[in-house]
């Protein structure tokens, strides 16, 4: 039987009251989608775990000061954080949008090598890092809307809010965001693969329909 | 009669963002309109790609961050 998992706020509580365990379970939930975040906006995976950090101390400060806003969402807030803060830090570094992104001191991070065979994995994180290199040549308002939509969980009506443009701006840059993706990968057949857009898209259709 | 969904209405659809009733009219939408479906999965499949960009930090941040989280607690 499945255990109900307290929620965000329920957590953020139990913290603030002098639980440890409840903000190890926090971390644990985000930790993956605010590291996305800033990775994709640093590229640079020891920065983007020193933002990390910096982002979970700030929010750490932010709930044992009382500080914190319970309007909203806790996933939300702490990837605005932490967009704020890569976005700080990769305006202050100034990095040229041409340096790769090393991606293989991850690669074993969260995948299991039980599961699949290590070349698989290789393959996979090779094809991961194309598609982030291409993520990083969008125009900055299409990239924003896509990483603060798929890894900050955030709705368009938050982004659109966080930002200062209307929801149809905010969904008109994400529409752009992935018709533009789709024309680099297909400009560049060696990305066209299996890993990046699987040519069978049907599944998916039956099971979001089904969903 | 034929209802025109526009791009922006189908994001908000496979992101789950629209109201119930819109939902359900893009469903049934879905089951009779063989290219609507067809832009539907794309962005599906799309949005399944970069799901899978999501990547864990080291185990060393994360240990960082929860003792950085007790300590905090101890000395408040």
């Amino acid at each position: 039987m499945e255990t109900m998992q307290p929620s965000d706020s329920a957590l953020i509580s139990f913290y603030i009251a002098g639980q440890e365990s409840a903000f190890a379970q926090l971390l644990e939930r985000h930790k993956a989608r605010v590291f996305t975040t800033i990775q994709l906006i640093v590229r640079n995976p020891d920065v983007a775990e020193d933002l990390l950090q910096d982002t979970f101390i700030k929010a750490i400060h932010t709930m044992q000061s009382g500080r914190y806003n319970e309007e909203g969402k806790f996933s939300s807030w702490i990837c605005r954080i932490a967009h704020n803060l890569a976005i700080d830090c990769f305006r202050r570094e100034k990095r040229s949008p041409l340096v790769s992104l090393d991606t293989t001191s991850h690669t074993f991070n969260s995948l299991s090598l039980a599961d699949e065979g290590a070349e698989a994995v290789l393959t996979r994180e090779e094809s991961h890092a194309r598609l982030r290199d291409l993520i990083q040549q969008l125009p900055a308002a299409q990239k924003e809307v896509l990483v603060m939509r798929h890894y900050g969980d955030m709705s368009f009506q938050e982004i659109a809010d966080a930002t200062g443009v209307s929801i149809n701006t905010a969904l008109g840059r994400m529409r752009y965001a992935l018709i533009n993706l789709r024309k680099k990968i297909a400009a560049q057949p060696v990305f066209y693969d299996q890993n990046l857009y699987p040519r069978d898209a049907a599944p998916v259709r039956v099971q979001r329909i089904a969903g | 009669m034929i209802k025109i969904f526009t791009q922006e209405t189908l994001l908000r659809y496979v992101y789950n963002e629209l109201p119930a009733k819109e939902q359900q009219e893009v469903e049934q939408a879905l089951l009779h309109d063989a290219d609507l479906a067809t832009t539907c999965a794309d962005l599906l499949q799309a949005q399944r790609t970069l799901n899978g960009l999501r990547t864990a930090p080291s185990a060393r941040s994360t240990e960082a961050i929860l003792q950085y989280a007790r300590s905090f607690m101890r000395k408040n």
